[in-house]
């Protein structure tokens, strides 16, 4: 159905009931008033009557019946023969003025003209009018409330879909590996919206795919491109009889041709955590791996005068593949002796919920945001590829670690928090 | 040694029949699966490289072959492919050692070596070269047979100098033999550097002679005559 014939049927029906059920309402008020204005008119007239038959036995002068008062004066000026008109009359009973509607018409009598005026009181019929009023307006304000709260709800569960539909486009991410579904309406542009939307997701999801695809495709093609470079680079520079200028330039093509196979490698690597190609997971003992790789680095750490303290927990187990683990792990440590300096500190800390890994140095000359950011490299390392902390981020976003860096007392740290539960 | 190499890059396999050809040993290059059979099956190797995707077939399926026919042979995979899955696959069905592309000939060499060792001694020989004895087993130097104290990565780095003695090694190819792939090399060539410093004044201490020397720009050669 079409939005806008949904609403206006939505708003139909929900009016029709409501003023349905309005009518009856003002039926029932209605006539409770005029019953009740009937009643004060009987009452009026019960007290008159019991006056009129009180004054039979006694002096005082019977009562007025204004209503029934015929007043008959002879024509003292030309009148309309036919005139209605408000007047004010001094009502005995009640002791005040009252207002009452007077029809004065002309009447010749024989050859006399008589003006002849009758009366009727409007206090009472006003009263009526104005309750008729007062409850009209009161029905009108309930209905319009009714009305809008009836169709705000209903209005919600139309435009659910859609605002199920915003919101899933908000959150869209087309590395996700959930499927992009959305919720079925019956209303037909939602449905068409969800249809289209859909199409599109599937689309760019697909070509998204190919993309990535082709990139690795390409990466795993270099390789062996590569392979040959620098295998015959390696042939050559065996040549015993070159000059140091000679062995400059193949060196520095040797570097170039060598950075760009680590890149290619690191670069597979980060797609593949990102395709999650490393499902199978294990227990893993992070203690024996870190001290795994402070022995592996020890040289490293002595020529620097590196002072280890290790702080760890007894018996940590943390349920991830126990190659990525290495390379987290790897990535933390190596980045803490790069960035120490000679005689700092370095403190590794473990517990069950997180691992901490700090070490000296001067403060950092960048944005720390752009810590974890690709390529995203300090200056004095021109080696440095610049995707240890892209990969230390990939890895923790793959299994819900929340990492983080602070700048605490000369100490950078980096803080991995490991996922509850 | 005898090493057959099945790798259908011509170029990339001449590349390595040079290198260990200069290493005195004796190289077959086949370039596609199943010529590799029909060798294999023909005459006997001590060390097979092979690639895992070949024109006509699969590396590991060769590698399957061997077992089967229980072939007794070194087998190193040298592939492309790098995930974790490949690598425990080939070295489960029992390759002896896996090299991802590129990777460096000498270290190519020095594993070819470290397997031939295992396979010919089995494991419990020595290296000797002149002054200097090695114990790969139980890694442990000696110098003029006086025992040196080595750390684990100053061992490795002089079982790979000794392994390609005479050859011009470059400073990422002994990164990576040390520290492995997926290794940021930032600062590494220091990290080398003090490895061979250390190294270097070890050996010199214990009366070796100097034959570590620094090839400009380039890395290292271990020169001995």
């Amino acid at each position: 159905m079409r939005l806008l014939n949904k609403i206006t049927l939505n708003l139909l029906s929900i009016s029709l009931f409501i003023f349905l059920f309005g009518m009856v309402a003002f039926y029932y008020v209605l006539r409770e008033q005029v019953d009740q204005n009937i009643n004060l008119e009987l009452e009026k007239r019960e007290k008159s009557i019991n006056k009129e038959l009180d004054s039979v036995h006694s002096t005082t002068n019977p009562t007025v019946n204004l209503s029934e008062k015929v007043l008959i004066t002879l024509l003292d000026k030309p009148r309309p023969l036919v005139s209605f008109s408000d007047t004010l009359l001094f009502n005995p009973d009640e002791n005040k003025y009252a207002i009452y509607r007077q029809l004065g018409f002309v009447k010749n009598i024989g050859d006399q003209s008589y003006f002849i005026q009758i009366f009727k009181p409007l206090e009472e019929t006003d009263r009526l009018i104005v309750r008729i009023v007062m409850m009209m307006n009161l029905l009108i304000i309930i209905i319009i409330i009714t009305l809008l709260i009836a169709n705000r709800h209903s209005s919600r569960q139309d435009w659910k879909v859609f605002y199920d539909t915003i919101n899933k486009i908000n959150n869209y991410d087309v590395n996700s590996f959930e499927a992009f579904t959305l919720k079925r309406s019956d209303i037909k542009e939602f449905a068409d919206l969800n249809r289209g939307l859909l199409t599109m997701t599937e689309r760019i999801k697909n070509d998204y795919l190919n993309l990535k695809e082709y990139i690795e495709n390409a990466s795993h093609e270099i390789q062996t491109p590569l392979a040959i470079i620098n295998s015959k680079m390696e042939l050559l520079m065996q040549w015993g009889d070159m000059k140091e200028k000679q062995y400059k330039i193949v060196a520095d093509a040797y570097d170039a041709s060598n950075r760009l196979s680590r890149l290619n490698k690191t670069l597979i690597l980060l797609a593949k955590i990102e395709n999650r190609q490393f499902p199978e997971s294990s227990p893993v003992n992070p203690t024996i791996m870190i001290n795994h790789q402070l022995e592996s680095l020890e040289d490293l750490i002595n020529s620097k005068k590196i002072k280890v303290t290790k702080r760890f927990e007894n018996d940590i187990t943390i349920q991830i593949n126990p190659y990525l683990a290495e390379i987290l792990l790897v990535n933390l440590i190596k980045n803490a002796i790069r960035h120490n300096i000679t005689g700092g500190d370095l403190i590794i800390e473990l517990t069950k919920h997180s691992f901490e890994i700090a070490n000296s140095g001067p403060p950092l000359q960048m944005d720390p945001a752009m810590l974890f950011e690709r390529f995203h490299k300090s200056s004095s390392s021109p080696e440095s590829l610049g995707l240890g902390l892209a990969i230390v981020q990939k890895i923790c976003t793959l299994y819900g670690f929340k990492v983080g860096y602070n700048y605490n007392n000369e100490m950078h740290v980096m803080h991995v928090e490991f996922a509850k539960g | 040694m005898k090493i057959l190499i099945v790798e259908d890059e011509k170029a990339l396999s001449d590349s390595m029949v040079e290198y260990l050809g200069e290493e005195g040993h004796h190289c077959e290059a086949i370039y596609n699966y199943f010529d590799a059979i029909d060798k294999i099956g023909m005459y006997q190797y001590d060390c097979i490289v092979v690639d895992i995707n070949l024109p006509d077939g699969n590396g590991l399926d060769l590698i399957r072959f061997i077992k089967k026919k229980s072939i007794l042979v070194g087998i190193i995979i040298i592939s492309a492919l790098n995930s974790l899955e490949n690598r425990i696959e080939g070295l489960e069905i029992g390759a002896d050692n896996y090299l991802t592309k590129p990777f460096h000939l000498a270290e190519l060499n020095a594993h070819l070596k470290s397997i031939n060792r295992r396979i010919s001694y089995g494991g419990s020989n020595q290296i000797i070269m002149n002054e200097i004895k090695l114990i790969p087993d139980e890694h442990i130097a000696f110098v003029n047979d006086k025992e040196i104290t080595l750390t684990k990565k100053e061992y490795e780095l002089l079982l790979f100098f000794i392994s390609n003695k005479n050859k011009v090694i470059t400073k990422s190819g002994l990164a990576e033999y040390l520290w492995g792939d997926y290794m940021d090399l930032a600062d590494s060539y220091d990290f080398i550097y003090t490895h061979i410093k250390n190294l270097r004044r070890k050996l010199l201490k214990e009366g070796c002679e100097d034959y570590i020397k620094t090839i400009y720009g380039l890395g290292y050669k271990f020169e001995s005559n």
